[in-house]
This record gives structure tokens, sequence and C-alpha cells, in this order.
């Protein structure tokens, strides 16, 4: 972050030399400080869901640690064996909601990195296809692409759920089935325009394997409005994984991720037991829109159109 | 043109009026309910909310009070007059909506018909399955001939509505749900039904027993706990059932409603695999293995883990104070129930020992099945319950699912423990243990939902003993030995019977009943009195 500071103060403009394009994407983000802000608080997020379990007080997954009497305590209490304080409260089975918030970002965050990435995989690479093979590949393609992206995602992500069942690794296949499509749409939009760039004509001519033109000269110049869907992807799909989660569909009820804690305190709101689904509420909210900031501000530096 | 859209605006406006001003009558009642009507024929699905309804249209020869004692109904007295034959006097003066007058006729067509309804998901005909024939004495006097002595026929008859001969011949399940044929003798008439939504009825005014209090009923079904208890908060409805636990502290502080309850005939329990011998498909050892056999076949392992229920804890914290700890089927007071038979005390440590003592120092894993849309906070209970096992050893993996998924499932054996509830609608113990340990025989009507396929021979005998003895005390001496030997043998987990919960405007007062139907006869004004007979 040190190095990207001190970037900044040099102005791009002058110092073409020794700018390189990761060099200037770095200072060009830095100009946004609401898109640093969202980028440190990412940070902070992702860090507490990798160490969730040196970090929190309680494993709340492990039925052992859990005791049904410590049910439903206001933050702050004190638990029954005087050991530990529920900062934020406990839900109805005495999980203590600082632990569940840490471990469900740690699922909403597996999910939704995980559930990009493959979709991202897939994707890119049905795209590229596409728009390198054309013809009936192409349309084939294409036509999938626009029956998927039809479908309202919830009404096809629980349809697809009801036929898997539940659990975090049918989530995944279930959220990638939904958003590969996007992908697949900006990949072709990109590699159309640059299949008929010169450098594809020449490693053509070189007779370089198609594989070799498509992921080692084609891909590369595609990325930039990639890693904006896919940032803008990891948002969406960590938002509808707590959707499903909320709906029961999701995570399984010993192993909550944040929608299912919201969801599990949402009866209990009209008692006025506002933690339980206040709290994972804050946390779901913070998370999406950090990594909206920084999708937000990557999409306005990596976009050709907006160049001062 | 002006005219007649100036009047069409005022009848608008008049209507509106009028439909705002329902809820505000003292005549009127709006209720709403959580449970699915499926069908007016009372003869199609037996279910708890299809005979509340029933009970409002119809009647049945004998009937139960709130609290299910049973008294007359459309029979005046009943004797059997041998082992294998009950007589029957039946009320006079009664007549049907339609102006038929009830007779002997009417009962022998009705026990003829409740076999013959078709498509019928859970039929009626194990009620009348004893009756050999039905021999008409005079136009109000009637016999029933069984096949072999059965004490229990009036209490299975207080299930069957009473049909009209005349009107009901040939009518089939949609004749009843149009309501072409929904006629019976019941304290109210139908009006309209709109099958998931509403079903509308008003005061049969020439009813034999006691008047309703309101000229018309909407009763509504909202299957939406939130969305229940928001219609009544917002005064939409008068009377709601199925409080949910969550929201009834803030209902009985607030002042804008009544909360009425009563402790119920419904038991929540755990029933165990009993079959597969050469191991049950959701338990491994310690370490993930396969054990090669079922732990839950030792008696040793089946204490285990009932003594490591903390019921109570459940009862105060899952439930909020709205269920009973109980050790069996029914409430200690209920016939042929032990009257001094507590629910089992919570006991990790001696569930420990046993475990240890049946080979099992270390434990082994189980998944626990349950739903998570059928009883009151099932979900949570089964994850409580997870805790407590888990802290003995036995490390649980909890699966609540849709009522629907997991009901079929369990009746395929697919689980190795599933959380199940009970409702013995006739108050009496050889209906749980008929149904629910009873050895699995579907010929004698025996053990249609024991899941876990526990048999005893010893339960079988003192049970089969007990349905043929007419001796009242003689017979309830059997069932409570039928229940002491499950009990013992841990044939089910039993963990607490459930409080039916009503909520009402202050306004109102309910007579809350012990076996969950909700009815619009049950409920009048606060300050009025029953109307005498």
């Amino acid at each position: 972050m040190s190095a990207s500071t001190a970037e900044t103060a040099v102005p791009p403009a002058k110092a073409p030399k020794v700018e390189t394009p990761f060099r200037r994407f770095v200072s060009e983000f830095c100009e946004s400080k609401l898109a640093l802000v969202g980028l440190i608080v990412f940070a902070i997020i992702v860090f507490i869901a990798v160490f969730a379990p040196f970090l929190s007080p309680q494993n709340p997954y492990d039925l052992a640690q859990l005791d049904i009497m410590d049910g439903r305590l206001e933050p702050g209490t004190r638990d029954g064996a005087d050991t530990m304080t529920y900062w934020l409260g406990t839900d109805d089975q005495g999980r203590d909601m600082l632990s569940g918030i840490m471990y469900g970002l740690r699922i909403s965050l597996m999910v939704g990195a995980g559930s990009a990435i493959i979709a991202c995989a897939v994707g890119a690479s049905l795209g590229l296809l596409a728009a390198y093979a054309g013809g009936r590949t192409d349309t084939v393609i294409m036509r999938l692409v626009d029956l998927q992206l039809s479908f309202p995602t919830i009404l096809a992500a629980l349809m697809i759920l009801a036929f898997l069942g539940k659990g975090i690794f049918n989530v995944v296949i279930a959220l990638v089935i939904v958003e590969w499509a996007y992908y697949a749409r900006t990949v072709r939009g990109t590699a159309l325009v640059e299949r008929r760039r010169e450098y594809i004509e020449a490693a053509q001519c070189l007779a370089l394997p198609t594989r070799r033109v498509i992921f080692r000269h084609l891909l590369p110049n595609c990325l930039p409005p990639l890693i904006v869907v896919a940032t803008m992807q990891i948002a969406r799909a960590i938002a509808l994984e707590a959707t499903l989660s909320f709906l029961g569909l999701g995570v399984p009820i010993t192993e909550p991720s944040l929608g299912l804690l919201i969801s599990n305190g949402y009866e209990y709101m009209l008692s006025g037991k506002y933690w339980i689904s206040f709290y994972p509420g804050i946390a779901l909210l913070v998370t999406i829109v950090s990594i909206n900031l920084v999708g937000d501000q990557m999409r306005d530096v990596l976009n050709p159109r907006l160049k001062k | 043109m002006m005219i007649s859209m100036r009047a069409a605006a005022m009848a608008a406006v008049s209507a509106f009026a009028l439909s705002s001003a329902v809820p505000a009558s003292a005549q009127n009642l709006s209720m709403a309910v959580g449970a699915q009507v499926t069908s007016l024929d009372p003869h199609y699905h037996a279910l708890s909310p299809n005979l509340a309804v029933a009970t409002m249209i119809f009647d049945t020869l004998t009937a139960f009070d709130s609290e299910s004692r049973m008294e007359p109904g459309l029979a005046e007295s009943w004797r059997a007059v041998e082992p294998t034959v009950w007589e029957f006097k039946l009320r006079p003066g009664v007549k049907f909506h339609n102006g038929n007058a009830f007779t002997a006729e009417d009962v022998a067509f009705t026990i003829a018909r409740v076999p013959q309804v078709v498509n019928s998901p859970s039929s009626y005909a194990i009620y009348t399955r004893a009756i050999e024939r039905v021999e008409i004495v005079d136009p109000l006097t009637v016999r029933f001939h069984t096949r072999s002595p059965y004490p229990v026929l009036p209490n299975d008859l207080g299930q069957v509505a009473i049909l009209d001969k005349e009107t009901h011949e040939g009518a089939s399940t949609e004749d009843f749900n149009s309501g072409k044929v929904a006629v019976g003798t019941g304290p109210f008439r139908y009006v309209n039904f709109r099958s998931g939504d509403r079903l509308e009825l008003e005061r049969n005014d020439a009813y034999w027993g006691d008047k309703p209090h309101w000229a018309r009923v909407n009763y509504r079904i909202l299957p939406n706990d939130a969305s229940r208890t928001a219609a009544l908060l917002a005064g939409d409805v008068d009377f709601i059932d199925q409080v949910p636990t969550s929201d009834l502290a803030n209902l009985r502080r607030s002042d804008k409603v009544r909360v009425s309850e009563k402790d119920g005939l419904r038991i929540i329990f755990l029933a165990l695999d009993h079959l597969h011998p050469e191991g049950s498909p959701q338990i491994t050892d310690a370490e993930g293995k396969p054990l090669g056999k079922n732990p839950l076949h030792d008696l040793r392992v089946r204490r285990a883990l009932s003594t490591a229920i903390d019921r109570p804890a459940i009862a105060s914290r899952v439930m909020e104070g709205t269920s009973m700890p109980s050790g069996q089927f029914l409430p200690p007071t209920a016939f042929g129930a032990i009257p001094d038979l507590a629910a089992p005390k919570a006991d990790p440590d001696a569930a420990k020992k046993l475990l240890a003592e049946a080979g099992y120092p270390n434990g082994f894993r189980i998944t626990l099945s349950g739903p998570n849309d059928r009883y009151m906070n099932d979900a949570r209970i089964v994850q409580a319950i997870g805790q407590m096992w888990t802290r003995i050893g036995v490390r649980t993996q909890v699966d609540a699912q849709p009522w629907t998924t997991f009901i079929s499932r369990a009746g395929r054996q697919e689980f190795s423990a599933f959380l199940v509830g009970w409702g013995s609608s006739s108050g009496e113990a050889s209906n749980p243990l008929r149904s629910l340990v009873a050895g699995y025989d579907r010929d004698k009507g025996f053990g249609t939902s024991n899941r876990g396929r526990y048999s005893n021979p010893e339960v079988d005998a003192k049970l089969e003993a007990a349905l043929r003895e007419l001796d009242d005390p003689k017979r309830e001496a059997l069932l409570r030995d039928a229940t002491r030997l499950a009990m013992e043998d841990v044939a089910i987990i039993p963990i607490h019977i459930q409080k039916n919960l009503w909520a009402m405007r202050p306004t109102l007062q309910h007579d809350s009943r012990a076996d969950e139907l909700t009815r619009a006869q049950d409920v009048r004004p606060a300050s009025s009195q029953p109307a005498a007979r």
C-alpha cells in the first residue's frame, strides 16, 4: 500500500517511461478515497474470515460448545459458565453472534469467491470460444446465454437447489450455473473486437495452436472488463447465497452463514430481540458495499472511454 | 350516464363501507388459521384442520368436549348390549340444514360411505373398520355389530361426521368442495369456500345444541406465522390459532390481545431406527467408519440418548414455556397413561457411563433428522438435542427439511433418528400405542405410523388384550402395562407435549380445546355466558 501512495505523488503523465500498466492502475485506483476505504474494509473482512478459528471466542459450528440455556442473551451478557462475554448477544441456540458472524463471513466469502472464480473460468472460456470460433458454435453458446439470462436469478437458483438439495457445495454449483452467462457475454463482446486486431492475425500466421492463441493472446487483452464483472459478481454471489440461506435452501442449520443467521433472528424481530438479525445484517451490508466500492472504482479505472 | 356512474360510485363506496364495517360488527367473527383445510368432504382426509371444519358444519354421534372427554352428540346415549354389539339411541328432532330429518337410515348410510371415498389421502375407514354391519332397530335406535369385542367404538365414532342419506347418496368429494352438498346438522351452515383461502359460514338457527353467538364467520387460511400475528395486531382478523412462540411474550404483554392456551394431546418425540441390524444408514463410529451393527438395538444406548436430553431446558428456552416435558405418550391424567411416570431427568454423566457399558466409550456419529415447518419450533428442538447428544460423545449432525420430503423419507426408513409428533385425538392410550409402537401390520391397522419399526410382542399382546377388554378399569390397566413396557424399552424417546395456543381481541373469550381444533362455536364475546341448553 505504501508503494502505491508514493506513486500517486508522481503525476503519471510526466513520467511515462517508468509507468507500467499495473502502476498506472494502482495510482488511478487510489484517486478515489472512498474506494480506498472500501479496499481497506474488505481487506479487514478477508483477514477476519481467514483467521476466524483463531480470532473467534467460540466455535459456533461445534454443537458441544453451544448451550441452549444461553439462548437469546442480550449483547454484552456473560455466559452461564462465566468464561466469556457475548459482545453481540446470542441466537436462539445460544450461539455467540460475534463468532457466528466471523464464521458466517468465511462461508459468504468462500461461496462468493469460489462461485465467481469457477463461473468466471467457465463463462470466459465459453465466451472466448464463441467469439473466436464464430458461426454455429457462437450461435449455440450465445443462445444458451440468452436462455440463462431470461430466468430471474433467484428463481433459477431456487429450482437448481430444489433439485440438488441443500449444502454449501450445491449452493456453489447453483451460483455457477446462474452466473456463468454474465462472464460469457462480457468476454465475447470484448473478444469479438480483439480478434480482428493485428496481433491475433500475427499469431495465427505463426501457426500457433488455437488454444495458445485464445488463452495467451486473446484472453489477456479481454481481462479488464472481466475483472470488473468478476468483482461485481462476487458481491452478487454473496448476496444471493445469503438470500438462499435465508429461504432455508442454503447451508445446514448447524453451520449458519450470514443469511441463515439473519433468518434465525427474523422471527424474533417483533419481540424486540433485534441483535440476532441486526448484526449479521450489518456484516453482510458492509461486505457487499466494500466490494462494490472497489468494483466501481475498478470499472472507472479500467474503462478506456472514461480515460482523462 | 352521469347518474348511473354516480350510482355505481355510491354503490362502491357503500360496499366498501360495509366490508370495512364487518370486523367491528358484534355478530361477525373473522378467524385466521395456520393449517390448510384440504376438503369440505368430512370423510376425505383424516386431518385436524379438516376435522375442525367438519365439526362446524356437521355433527358426530359422540363428541368430545374441550378436555377431550366424550359427550353425547347426535347420539343421546350408547351402551354395549352384548360384547360385540353397541346400541346407540339417537337424538330426536334433529334436522339437516336443508330441512331433512336425521334418522337411523342416515347413520347406516354414513358408515357405508366412509370406506368408499375415492383417493382419500388418509381414510376415516380406520374408525369404521371394526363395524361388521349396522342394524336399524327403529328410526332412533341403531346397533353396530363388530367382529370382535371393540370397546373403543364410541371414541372412534366421534371422528365420523354423519351425512344425510337423501342428500349425499352418490355425492363426490368435489360436490362438497363446491358447496353443492355441504349440508350437515352442525351449528353453522355453508356459505362459500375457496380452497386454500377462506371458508364462509352462517349460523344454523335451527341447531339442536348450544347456538353459536356468531351470525357469520369468515374462516381464513393464513399459513405464514408472521402474517397471521400481523393480521391480528392490525385488526384484520379477530382470532388466530398456532401463535408463534417467538411472538408470545409480546402478545401476552399487549393489552390489545388476549392469549388462550390449553395443554394439548400432541406428543413430540424421537423415533429410532429399530430395523437395520447390520448397521443403521446414518450412524458411523467416532471416526466416520461403518460400525457393522446398529447401536440403537442396544437398550443401554437408547437409554443413554434419552437420559442425555435436558427436557426442561427445551421447554423453557426453545418452547418458551409452551410445552410440558414428558416421559410417555399422553399427559399423566389421560386414560391409559401412567400417573407417576415423569419425564426422565437429564444426566449426561450417567448417559456417558451407559454408552461405555454398551461398548461405545468414544461415542459414535449419528444424523438426527426432523421437519422444519410442521411442529412448533421443530428445527430448533432438533438442534438443541444435537447439542445435548454431542456433549455425551454422540457427535450429531442435524438435518432439518421441509415436511413433505421429510415424512416420505421417514416412511422409507432412511433415517436413524428423527423427530416427529403424534396427536392422540381420542385422548386415550390405545391410539398412540396402536399407531406408534405396535409391530407394523398393515392389515390389522397396527403400527401405521411406526416408522422406526419398533416391534415388541409383549407390548402387542397387552395392547390386543386391551382392545378386546370391555371393562374400563381392566382396559386402563392393560394400556398402562403396554405403555410401561414400551417406555422402559425406550421404543421412542418422548420429548414433550405441546400446548395449544390461540390469540384474539381482548373482547373475545375462547373455550380452548385439548385436541387443537379451532372452531367458531368455541369463541364468544368476553362478557357473555354460554347459552343454556
